[in-house]
C-alpha cells in the first residue's frame, strides 16, 4: 500500500519512540495543541486548521514530512546557541511519536485521554486596545507574482505623550501576511514617501529620518502565532503626538487576489520608562556585493561594547540569499558566547528572538557577526536564475546583513548617548565620510549642548549628502540656539526646498522668522503646517502669538484696522488670554468702534475679573458711548 | 453556470462506488473523465485546504487560455471524498479554478494519473494514454521553500509535447505539495 510505503521510506533512520499503542487523544493532542494549533485554527495564519483527530488525519503525511523536516513548526536558530523563549522546536522524541502514529494506522483512541484543548482568544490577544490605528486604505495583493513587501504609514494623532507597553498587529488576512515590523517614525519622514497620502509604499526595509536623539529601543515585531509581548513594566516605549507607525509588511500570493488592510492595537500605561534600552546594529551592507555565481561568500562586522551591558533580545536579519547566519560575543579572556547561530536561513520565517536570562557582555567584549551568502544557482531562493551579482540594497532582490540586539547598558543612569557615539564612531570606521555617522554624531552634540561641535560633524554630513534636508534641519536648529537667526533661516529653506512637506523644519523656519520679528513671514509658514496638519497644537499656540506680537508692532505704529484683523485672528487660538481681549478693546476703541470695544473689554473680565486695566477700559468705553447717547437723545 | 449541490451527496456517493469505483461530478452523478472529446487531457489535482494547490490557481488559468483553444480539455479533480460539494464549489470560484471540476472520492483517477500530492497534473492522449504526471513548474523545491519566479515550465512543456506529437521531455522531479493518501 502507497501509505505504507511513504512512511517506510522516512521512518528508516528514526530511533527509537515510545513503547504502547499510539493514539491521536493520548499521544498526539499535547503536540499538535502546544505547537500547531496556535497558528493552526481557524482566522490564523494556518492555511487549514489542526484542532481535531479528522483535522489531523487528512495531513498526516505531510506533517510526518514537514516536522521532520523541521519546516514546521518553524523555528530557525540552532539549539544549544541561546536559549530563546518560546521556543518552537519538537523534540526528537516528539516528531518519532507523530511518525509512529501515521504508520500505525493514525488512529483516533479514546477521546478521553485527550489533552485539554487551549482556551484560545479570538481577535485581539491582549484585550481591547486603548488605541486601534487601521492602514486607510487597503492594499490588493495580486494573485500570483513573487512576495511584496509593502509599509504602512499610520499616524498616531495623539493628543499627548503616552508610554506603550505593547502592541498588537492584526495582519487583516492572515494567510497572505508572513510578518510584520513596526517602525516608528517621530518625524514624519516616512510620509513623504508616498505617493499619493494614507496609500503606503513598497520597499522591504525603509530607513526612517529622526531629527531629535530618540534611538530605536524595542523590536516590535509580529509573526504568525506569536503571542503579542508586553514590555517589561519598567521598559515601556514612547510615543508622542508627531509620532508615526510605519508598518512593514511581507505578503506572499495566495492564488486570488487578496486585500490586505492591517491594524495596530496599541496598549498604554501610566508608568513611564525608567530603564532605557536600545537596539544596537550590526551591519556591514556595504560589504555586501556578491559575484554571480558565488556559493559561500562572508559579511561581517565586530563591535567593541563600550560598557558592561545585558543583551535581552537578537534579530538577525538577511534576505534571499542568506544562508548561515552567526552572531556571537568574545569575551577579554578570550571565551565565546553564542548569541544566535541559524544554519539555515529562511526570510519568510525571520523573528525576533528574546532570551530566556539576559546576556551579560562586560565592557570590551567584541560582538561578531558572521553572515554567510549562496549566490549559486543551487540555491533554489536564489531570486535570479541564472545568478547575478547582488549589492546591499532594500528590494527584495538586493541582499542585507544585519544583526540587530536589543541591549540594556549596566547602571541606573541612561546610557544611551555614550553608547550611540560609540556606534557611531564604529560606522564612521567602517564608511569614512559616512552621512549617518556623521549626522548622529552631529545630533548627539547637539542634545548634549555642544552646538560649535555639531555643527562640524553636521557640515560633515552635508558634505556627504549636501542638501540632505534632515541635517539641514538640525543644523538650522544649531544655528537657531547660537542666535544666529539669518542663517539658520537659510538653513531652513534649504531643507524645505529638499522636502517641502518637512514639517519640523517649516516649524523652525517659522520660529526663526519670528525671532527676526518677521511677523508676516513667520505667520504664513504656521497657516501652511495648519494647512497640511489643522489639529497640530504646536503650530496653533505659535501663530496665535505671532499674531499677537504683531499685532502689538502694528498697534505701537498706530495701523490700528491691521493691528485689530491680527488679534482678531488671535483670538482663534487664544482665546482665554484676557489680554488679548483688552488689547484688542483698546485697539477698536482708538478707531472709534466703542460697541465692539466693549464686547472685548467685558470679555477680558469674564475671563479675569480683577483685571484693572479692563475695567478701566470698560468704564472709559462706557463713559464715551453714554455720550455720544446723550447728544443723540439731546437732538 | 453554477451547479446545484445535492443535499444527499454523500448518499449517493456510497452508493456509486460499492457499485464500481468511478468519478463524479460535482452534483455526484457518475461520469467518465475521458468521454467527451479532446485532442489532449489535462488533469490537475487539487485539494480545497491545500495552500500549493491554490497558489497554482493562476498559472492553471494561464495553461488554460493558452492550450483550451488548441482543443486541450482541463480538468480540476477533487479526491478528498470527505469534501463537501458547496465546498469544493466555493472553492473554485473564489480561485477561479478552470476547466470542468471532476470529483473522485474512490481515487480510480488519482490511481490511473499516478498521482501522489496536489496539485499534481497528468497529461492524457486522445486515446486515453498517460503521457506525463508530475509538478507543474519547478516553484517549490520542497515545502516552504520556493523560488521567485519558476524556471521550468513542466506542464507547459508537456502539453506543448503532447499536442505537436513530441516525445515528452525527460527530465522529471517529484512534484511537491500535499499529499494524495492523507485523503484516502
Amino acid at each position: 500500500m502507497k501509505r505504507a510505503f511513504l512512511i517506510a521510506a522516512t521512518i528508516a533512520a528514526a530511533g527509537p519512540v515510545e513503547s504502547g499503542d499510539i493514539t491521536f487523544s493520548k499521544n498526539i493532542t499535547p503536540i499538535v495543541y502546544r505547537s500547531c494549533a496556535p497558528c493552526h485554527r481557524p482566522g490564523e495564519a494556518g492555511p487549514f486548521p489542526l484542532l481535531t483527530w479528522a483535522d489531523v488525519k487528512k495531513h498526516a503525511l505531510q506533517i510526518v514530512d514537514v516536522t521532520r523536516r523541521r519546516y514546521m513548526p518553524p523555528w530557525l536558530p540552532e539549539s544549544g546557541y541561546g536559549d530563546f523563549q518560546g521556543t518552537q522546536k519538537l523534540t526528537d522524541a516528539q516528531i518519532r511519536t507523530i511518525e509512529r502514529w501515521v504508520r500505525e494506522g493514525a488512529r483516533e483512541g479514546d477521546p478521553a485521554d485527550a489533552a485539554p484543548l487551549p482556551k484560545f482568544t479570538p481577535g485581539w490577544q491582549l484585550g481591547t486596545p486603548d488605541l486601534i490605528l487601521q492602514a486607510s486604505r487597503p492594499y490588493s495583493l495580486s494573485a500570483d507574482g513573487p512576495d511584496e513587501y509593502w509599509n504602512f504609514v499610520l499616524p498616531m494623532n495623539l493628543r499627548d505623550t503616552r508610554w506603550v507597553k505593547a502592541i498588537e498587529i492584526r495582519p487583516g488576512t492572515a494567510r497572505a501576511v508572513h510578518h510584520a515590523n513596526v517602525l516608528i517614525d517621530r518625524s514624519r519622514s516616512a510620509r513623504s514617501q508616498e505617493v499619493i497620502p494614507g496609500s503606503g509604499f513598497p520597499g522591504m526595509d525603509l530607513n526612517i529620518e529622526a531629527d531629535t536623539f530618540d534611538p530605536d529601543s524595542h523590536f516590535l515585531f509580529w509573526k504568525p502565532g506569536g503571542i503579542p509581548w508586553e514590555e517589561p513594566e519598567d521598559m515601556p516605549w514612547k510615543a508622542d503626538p508627531s509620532t508615526d507607525l510605519v508598518l512593514n509588511v511581507h505578503m506572499q500570493p495566495t492564488g486570488k487576489p487578496e486585500l490586505i488592510q492591517p491594524s495596530v492595537g496599541l496598549y498604554f500605561t501610566s508608568q513611564p520608562a525608567t530603564k532605557f534600552p536600545m537596539l544596537v546594529q550590526l551591519e556591514h551592507d556595504g560589504a555586501l556585493d556578491i559575484p554571480a555565481g558565488v556559493r559561500d561568500f562572508v559579511v561581517s562586522d565586530d563591535f567593541t561594547v563600550p560598557m558592561d551591558m545585558d543583551v535581552l533580545a537578537v534579530y538577525p536579519h538577511a534576505h534571499y540569499l542568506g544562508h548561515l547566519l552567526e552572531g556571537y560575543a568574545t569575551l577579554r579572556g578570550g571565551s565565546r558566547k553564542w548569541l544566535i547561530r541559524i544554519p539555515d536561513w529562511d526570510v519568510n520565517w525571520q523573528a525576533v528572538y528574546r532570551y530566556e536570562e539576559p546576556v551579560f557582555l562586560p565592557k570590551g567584549s567584541v560582538v561578531s557577526m558572521r553572515f554567510h551568502y549562496d549566490n549559486s544557482d543551487e540555491n533554489p531562493r536564489n531570486p535570479n536564475h541564472p545568478p547575478k551579482r547582488v549589492v546591499g540594497g532594500n528590494q527584495a532582490t538586493d541582499e542585507m546583513a544585519h544583526l540587530w540586539l536589543q541591549v540594556l547598558p549596566r547602571g541606573t543612569a541612561d546610557r544611551r548617548r555614550e553608547l550611540q557615539e560609540a556606534i557611531m564612531r564604529h560606522r564612521l570606521d567602517k564608511y569614512p565620510g559616512d552621512f549617518s555617522a556623521y549626522f548622529n554624531l552631529g545630533a548627539l552634540e547637539m542634545a548634549r549642548g555642544d552646538k560649535e561641535q555639531a555643527l562640524v560633524n553636521l557640515r560633515s554630513a552635508l558634505a556627504a549628502r549636501p542638501e540632505q534636508p534632515v541635517a539641514l534641519n538640525t543644523m538650522g536648529a544649531a544655528l537657531l540656539s547660537m542666535g544666529r537667526t539669518d542663517d539658520a533661516t537659510e538653513a531652513f529653506e534649504r531643507a524645505l526646498r529638499s522636502n517641502p512637506r518637512y514639517t519640523n523644519a517649516r516649524y523652525n523656519l517659522a520660529n526663526a522668522l519670528a525671532e527676526n520679528r518677521q511677523w508676516e513671514r513667520a505667520a504664513a509658514q504656521f497657516r501652511q503646517i495648519l494647512d497640511e496638519t489643522p489639529d497640530d497644537a504646536g503650530a496653533r499656540q505659535h501663530l496665535g502669538e505671532v499674531l499677537r506680537l504683531w499685532g502689538d508692532d502694528l498697534a505701537a505704529a498706530g495701523r490700528m484696522e491691521e493691528a485689530v484683523s491680527c488679534y482678531r485672528e488671535s483670538l482663534r487660538f487664544r482665546a482665554d488670554d484676557e489680554t488679548l481681549h483688552n488689547d484688542l478693546g483698546a485697539a477698536l476703541a482708538k478707531l472709534g468702534r466703542f460697541r465692539e470695544a466693549v464686547q472685548e473689554f467685558e470679555a477680558a473680565l469674564r475671563l479675569d475679573p480683577l483685571l484693572d486695566a479692563a475695567r478701566r477700559n470698560l468704564q472709559s468705553a462706557r463713559d464715551v458711548l453714554h455720550r455720544i447717547d446723550e447728544q443723540k437723545s439731546g437732538r | 453556470m453554477r451547479a446545484l449541490c445535492p443535499l444527499f451527496f454523500r448518499t449517493i456517493a456510497t452508493v456509486a462506488l460499492a457499485a464500481a469505483p468511478q468519478t463524479v461530478s460535482l452534483e455526484g452523478t457518475p461520469v467518465d473523465p475521458f468521454a467527451p472529446p479532446a485532442k489532449v487531457r489535462v488533469f490537475v489535482f487539487v485539494r480545497t485546504d491545500c495552500p500549493v494547490s491554490n497558489r497554482y490557481a493562476p498559472e492553471l488559468r494561464r495553461l488554460s487560455g493558452e492550450f483550451a483553444p488548441r482543443g486541450v480539455a482541463f480538468s480540476i479533480v477533487y479526491a478528498d471524498p470527505a469534501e463537501t460539494c458547496a465546498n469544493i464549489q466555493r472553492h473554485t470560484g473564489e480561485y477561479e479554478f478552470p476547466g470542468t471540476v471532476i470529483r473522485d472520492p474512490s481515487h480510480v483517477l488519482v490511481r490511473r494519473a499516478k498521482a501522489t500530492v496536489t496539485p499534481e497534473a497528468a497529461v492524457f492522449s486522445a486515446a486515453g494514454e498517460l503521457l506525463y504526471h508530475g509538478r507543474i513548474d519547478n516553484r517549490f523545491v520542497e515545502l516552504g521553500k520556493a523560488m521567485r519566479t519558476p524556471t521550468r515550465h513542466d506542464l507547459e512543456d508537456a502539453i506543448g509535447a503532447a499536442l505537436d506529437g513530441r516525445p515528452q521531455p525527460e527530465a522529471w522531479a517529484p512534484p511537491i505539495g500535499c499529499y494524495l493518501a492523507d485523503v484516502e
